[in-house]
């Protein structure tokens, strides 16, 4: 299950995706619903029409997409009372309309406010590399099915890193594209400035075809932009002749482990990218995100907080809390703040076509590990793992999270940033280190 | 920005104005990671910005 088009028939694919979630999903728990009877009906449609570009490829979707006939659970218990969606969210429906076949909906951290993947209402997703370790999060579901090959392709949300983090601890490619670029109609929000959504793949032809297939207008989704169909797919084998590629300095090459760095100069090397280029005060546009994140946060959940405190994950719940005293004034600095510093990284990409960086600090933790070690200080480990990934998503730059195995042990993400709307840039070099054996799921 | 009072206070304050059932023990966590954003805000108001700077919610390359 490795490969995006199923051998055989759809219905094959459905099978043999069914088989390997009932074989690994009792120990990886990356489902909260299988689709079978659903997935099985797609499939035998499908085998019945015209060949459709995803070609009956199984996928699934975290459980903040609105699935017909589910709960939208967002990884919470307290959403387990709401009616079931009438219909499916808009990226499920352009998957299905392309030939995916949906298989079910995926385990993720409380109302995507995680880093880890765990779970006090479902259970911590587990990482298939080690599953004592996290699969990190909030996608922890999305990259748990796709490392343990149940499906080749997962939906995820990033709001401030949740594709890019569990993409890293878990080995694989994931896809955050530009701030407005797909539609997030039908998904639980979570903190609306920054969220967005993509998927998570085991190659970056899967991550392309797909980006395709999502992509196109909603007006359902008061947030994005007027921009065409841009597709990336017949531009993936360009190669990097005449790209300008840089590596993060400054912020970006201090705070993680050694293995962190190792990982963004191995791709570096390959890519013959030498020139380094510092994202301004990177440091203060993390805080930022941090604050505009808890008080937006905060607003969605304050009703919920009134009414069902108690049924909230405690992890969750007191830092919501804790946003609902937050003065607006801070919430403006930020948004203010990210006006300015919006403006300067545009400005570094007129010298500069993508930029590597490391996507986390460490490689996978274990599960219910609470602090990391950086930098010779003991930091709480949630916020932490998004130390890199926050400073990017705060101002909706496209990121290709590519896997990378600096020595024997576990995989660790290297992030491959473009300007806005240049997906295509990000996944054409992350394809130069996927051809070149760099960059791989293993 | 000064530095911020005793975060329980700011929490208190929430909990009556949301009417947020707030446990002691909640209340302790919910403080500091109040503690926490404060931080964030206060390195954020440290940076000089012109009166005539606007929110992005726009992109452009």
């Amino acid at each position: 299950m490795s490969t995006a088009i199923a051998q055989g028939t759809a219905r094959d694919g459905v099978e043999a995706a069914l088989a390997r979630i009932a074989e690994h999903d009792g120990l990886i728990n990356a489902f909260t619903a299988v689709t079978a009877e659903r997935a099985r009906a797609t499939a035998d449609r499908l085998d019945a029409a015209a060949p459709a570009p995803l070609a009956g490829m199984p996928f699934a979707v975290k459980n903040l997409f609105d699935v017909a006939g589910l709960p939208t659970l967002a990884g919470s218990r307290i959403n387990r009372d709401r009616p079931p969606a009438a219909r499916d969210a808009f990226l499920v429906r352009r998957m299905e309309q392309a030939g995916g076949v949906l298989l079910g909906a995926l385990n993720m951290g409380e109302y995507a406010y995680d880093f880890t993947g765990e779970n006090a209402h479902d259970g911590a997703s587990r990482n298939p590399r080690d599953p004592e370790r996290m699969t990190g999060g909030s996608s922890g579901g999305s990259a748990a099915a796709v490392a343990a090959g149940m499906v080749p392709v997962a939906l995820g949300s990033d709001t401030n890193g949740s594709i890019r983090v569990p993409a890293s601890l878990c080995g694989l490619f994931g896809l955050k594209p530009t701030y407005g670029r797909l539609s997030r109609a039908g998904t639980f929000p979570f903190v609306s400035s920054f969220d967005h959504l993509g998927p998570l793949a085991r190659n970056v032809t899967d991550l392309a075809r797909v980006h395709d297939a999502l992509q196109g207008a909603d007006p359902e989704d008061p947030m994005q932009a007027a921009r065409p169909v841009e597709p990336v797919l017949p531009e993936l084998e360009r190669g990097i002749a005449g790209l300008r590629i840089a590596v993060a300095g400054g912020y970006f090459a201090r705070g993680g482990h050694p293995e962190a760095f190792a990982a963004v100069a191995a791709a570096a090397r390959a890519l013959g990218a030498t020139t380094v280029v510092e994202f301004p005060e990177a440091h203060r546009a993390r805080a930022a995100a941090y604050v505009i994140t808890a008080a937006e946060g905060a607003a969605l959940h304050a009703a919920r907080l009134r009414d069902r405190a108690a049924g909230f994950d405690p992890e969750v719940r007191d830092r919501l809390i804790a946003g609902l005293a937050i003065p607006a004034a801070w919430v403006a600095w930020a948004q203010r703040f990210r006006r300015w510093y919006q403006a300067r990284v545009a400005a570094l990409f007129r010298d500069v076509d993508v930029v590597l960086a490391p996507a986390t600090p460490v490689r996978a933790p274990l599960l219910g590990q609470k602090t990391l070690e950086l930098d010779g200080a003991t930091v709480p480990l949630r916020p932490n793992l998004g130390l890199y990934t926050q400073p990017i998503s705060f101002i909706g730059l496209p990121v290709v999270a590519v896997p990378l195995w600096p020595d024997a042990g576990l995989p660790i993400g290297v992030q491959v940033i473009a300007a806005p709307w240049r997906e295509d840039l990000a996944l054409r070099v992350a394809r130069v280190l996927e051809r070149g054996g760099v960059a791989h799921c293993g | 920005m000064s530095d911020t009072p005793d975060p329980r206070d700011a929490i208190d304050t929430a909990a009556a104005l949301f009417e947020i059932p707030l446990q002691p023990e909640w209340r302790e966590v919910a403080a500091a990671s109040f503690a926490t954003v404060a931080a964030a805000a206060r390195l954020v108001a440290e940076f000089p910005l012109e009166d005539e700077a606007e929110f992005a919610p726009v992109f452009r390359a």
